[in-house]
């Protein structure tokens, strides 16, 4: 009995990590027959970042409607990093990581609230980041709302190539929380609180490590977007529309799981470069529309379809 | 009790208000190894506020908590558990979208309070939960809900156990089964402080009682003497009479 | 100075009252967190510019059609969502993301029919010239929609407490199950707060090019944090105490475009955020906070 248990659970972990290394591995040689390497990077970039968003909603049920806020940090701590102390790109990077994580324990205390009530005010406070580091007062230090220039560090080849491994760490991190004691315990948290607590799981420090966690890949993938790019304005940095994307390519394809959110991406995305770009008010329509019916009827999101039937989706 | 035995759990003065409400106004007793306290009184006279403080889901407000030994009070529910504390829950809340077997696991992992480690394969058979321990606790019905919150506590192999209204909902051959259950539990050690309306489940369980009203003690002794007692009487009509 | 910033920041207070009233009084019946709100007083805000532009009509008229038109796409959309949600196991969560997608389709249709440039009215057509009041001269404008604001905030109140419906409707906010138990309709009264919900969001709207400049589609997500502060500093759920949350967001607001302009938009963000935190039961009233 026990033994039948563990080889079904190393088939998941299988499963789970076969999954994750053909994603990775499509992105990795995609720049070779593809040319649009920007909008590969992107795609990378919205997979991690669903990804990233999964680690915190997916695993504990907190849905960080200001989750650009972490994105933005790190793409503004790599900015300054490389523009004030002429730092190289990688330790731009590390800075721009811990700007993220810095934000995220000054909003630890959010999660006293409740569910609706953190959505609100953790996007109130990714606003309140974004009208700090757009200030025109403070341009001396952040450019203010002039946005920033980093072309000496621009190197799209590497920093593609950095995004696809942050995105194969996420998405490990993922498989790991999925078929490990510690996320487990996280999803006890999500279902009570109290439950869990008198299971004897640490309920802050789960919520903390999985905040952490959420909160250092959005600003991993914010440096290694602001090193993409190199040229940016603080609205492009802190654009509603990351948070938004991640939040509805999570949902769409379904939370806690590895497949949804990369699913979400996948489809959804690949529709608004099909027909979003030229006119974004019809995409918008569409996963408005998209993110309605998915709560009155599919709550769990396309894998749901599965799961419900008893089939298991890494 | 036997003066010669250690007192597993000494409540000292324990006080607990809402706002200007007393819901416990200096309440102590002691608990040795292996008794079975019952906690008896009308609606409102404590007895759920008296668990919740024990098990650290509310601070109290004044007075102590002294678990072999070592103040406990303000301690985290997560430590209680680790420290062989643990409870049932009135409205039990399992992890619903988790599996049977995978609601004690997490228990057994996170919170089991030392001691030999649990057979969780064991432990779910003797609750008569082993049927469904593969399906999601969403499945199981709220009879069988409030015994995985059973099962879930007694997967951290506890010293002293909180039990808050677990009769509730039983039919009355699971109740005989369930009362027997836990009088082996106590039979084995372990301390017990229930929380019933069900006076036979209490007397079938129960060593003695203590009666609660108005969050202060009015007696303490046992059950059939708490049934003679004037002020028991009183109180307990006068609860009727509102209820 | 600090006299004209306090007594403009009272003006706007009531303006901003109304802007938080509706998602409060929604909040209150529900406890569903409408996040369309904003996107519902733009629509009121295109209502009044399109009714101007095309036939001239007031703004006061416009806010009377507006209205009307409101409460009746209330009801509707109450009925298709709402009793849904309310049987969700997290249906306050639920809200806010359905609520969310129901924004981004209104904004999407909204920035289709209309396009995205930023429209505004005259402040002329609410009276030329400024108004003295108290010694300081002050818009017209702005008195005229503080004025309507602090009418229907009034009108709010005489619903609430001098109507059946209102007094059915209070019942339904301290408990919902209770009122079920006593036979209340409680979706009929609930489907009529909503759609009440959204038209003083509408008439906000109406108001909105007067106190809050041009309006574009986009404009709904930052009423949302203004709306969300205004009724956090207030009381969530007590429609009345919005007033207290709107008048101190109004002076705030006022003090800080006098003194620390540049800062300014910072308000909205940190006063949810301080109270959310601090006093999360508002000014006085119910918590929010997890145990």
């Amino acid at each position: 009995m026990r033994d039948a248990r563990s080889v079904s659970g190393l088939r998941r972990v299988f499963g789970d990590l076969l999954l994750a290394g053909v994603v990775v591995a499509v992105m990795a040689v995609a720049p070779s027959v593809y040319s649009n390497q920007l909008l590969l990077f992107n795609f990378v970039m919205f997979l991690t970042l669903s990804q990233g968003l999964n680690v915190i909603y997916g695993f504990t049920g907190y849905l960080p409607f200001g989750y650009v806020g972490f994105f933005g940090a790190g793409a503004y701590g790599f900015a300054l990093a490389v523009m004030h102390l002429h730092a190289p790109p990688l330790a731009a990077m590390a800075v721009g990581a811990a700007a993220a994580l810095v934000l995220a324990v000054i909003l630890t205390p959010l999660f006293r609230l409740s569910g609706a009530y953190f959505a609100i005010a953790n996007l109130a406070a990714a606003q309140a980041v974004y009208e700090i580091v757009s200030n025109p007062a403070l341009e001396d230090i952040t450019k203010g709302p002039y946005g920033v220039s980093l072309s000496g560090v621009f190197a799209p080849e590497t920093s593609y190539a950095v995004s696809v491994a942050i995105l194969a760490g996420t998405l490990l991190l993922v498989v790991w929380l999925r078929n490990s004691r510690f996320g487990l315990s996280l999803r006890a948290i999500k279902e009570d609180p109290i439950s869990a607590a008198m299971a004897g799981v640490a309920v802050v420090r789960g919520r903390t490590i999985a905040w952490l966690c959420s909160a250092l890949i959005a600003g991993l993938v914010g440096g290694a977007f602001a090193w993409q790019i190199s040229v940016f304005y603080p609205e492009t940095a802190f654009s509603a529309q990351f948070s938004i994307f991640a939040v509805v390519f999570t949902l769409f394809g379904g939370a806690a799981t590895l497949t949804g959110p990369l699913l979400g991406v996948f489809i959804l995305y690949g529709i608004y470069n099909t027909i979003g770009i030229t006119v974004p008010q019809y995409f918008q329509l569409i996963y408005g529309t998209l993110i309605v019916a998915l709560v009155l009827f599919l709550p769990n999101g396309l894998v749901s379809l599965l799961t419900k039937r008893g089939i298991r989706v890494p | 009790m036997s003066p010669d035995v250690m007192p597993l759990l000494k409540v000292e003065q324990l006080e607990k208000r809402f706002g200007g409400f007393r819901a416990l106004d200096g309440v102590s007793f002691h608990l040795a190894p292996g008794e079975v306290l019952g906690l008896v009184g009308p609606n409102g006279s404590g007895k759920t506020t008296c668990i919740n403080v024990i098990s650290g889901l509310y601070a109290g407000d004044g007075g102590q908590v002294v678990f072999e030994g070592q103040r406990i009070d303000g301690a985290k529910m997560h430590k209680l558990a680790r420290r062989g504390i643990n409870r049932t829950f009135q409205s039990p809340k399992p992890f619903l979208s988790l599996t049977v077997r995978e609601n004690v696991q997490i228990a057994a992992r996170y919170g089991h309070a030392g001691g030999a480690p649990v057979d969780l394969d064991a432990l779910l058979a003797s609750l008569e939960l082993d049927r469904h321990a593969d399906r999601p606790a969403e499945d199981l019905n709220s009879a069988q809900q409030k015994t995985l919150d059973l099962a879930r506590a007694l997967a951290t192999s506890p010293r002293l156990l909180l039990i808050d209204e677990l009769a509730a909902g039983l039919n009355p051959a699971e109740l005989h089964r369930m009362a027997d259950r836990l009088r082996v539990l106590a039979d084995g050690g372990m301390a017990m402080l229930v929380v019933e309306h069900l006076m036979g489940f209490i007397d079938r369980v129960t060593d003695r009682v203590i009666v609660l009203n108005a969050g202060r003690e009015i007696f303490e002794g046992t059950l059939a003497a708490a049934t003679r007692d004037p002020d028991v009487i009183r109180v307990f009509l006068g609860g009727a009479a509102h209820a | 100075m600090l006299i004209g910033a306090i007594i403009s920041g009272l003006m706007f207070g009531l303006y901003f009252t109304l802007v938080g009233l509706g998602l409060n009084l929604v909040f209150g019946v529900m406890r569903i967190v409408n996040l369309a709100h904003g996107d519902f007083l733009m629509l009121g805000s295109f209502a009044a510019y399109w009714l101007f532009t095309l036939f001239g009509l007031h703004p006061l008229l416009a806010a009377v059609a507006v209205l009307v038109v409101f409460v009746a796409v209330g009801l509707p959309i109450y009925y298709g969502v709402v009793p849904r949600l309310l049987v969700a196991r997290d249906s306050e969560m639920l809200s806010i993301i359905l609520f969310f997608g129901l924004s981004q389709v209104i904004e999407a249709l909204a920035a289709i029919a209309f396009g995205t440039s930023e429209r505004s009215i005259p402040g002329r057509v609410l009276g030329s010239g400024p108004v003295s009041f108290l010694g300081q001269r002050l818009p017209s404008a702005w008195v005229f929609g503080a004025a309507v604001s602090a009418v229907a905030v009034a009108c709010v109140y005489l619903y609430l407490y001098r109507t059946r419906l209102g007094t059915l409707t209070r019942a339904v906010m301290v408990s919902r199950e209770e009122a079920l138990a006593t036979g209340i309709d409680v979706h009929r009264v609930s489907a009529i707060a909503f759609g009440i919900g959204i038209a003083l969001a509408g008439i906000a709207g109406v108001f909105a090019p007067f106190m809050l400049g041009s309006v574009t589609p986009a404009m709904g997500a930052d009423i949302n944090v203004a709306a969300f502060a205004v009724i956090v500093v207030g009381t969530l759920g007590n429609p009345l105490g919005t007033v207290i949350g709107g008048i101190v967001y109004g002076i705030g607001l006022m003090l800080m475009q006098t003194y620390l302009s540049s800062w300014a938009n910072l308000l909205p963000n940190l006063l949810l955020i301080a109270v959310l935190l601090f006093r999360p039961e508002g000014l006085f009233g119910r918590a929010v906070r997890r145990a």
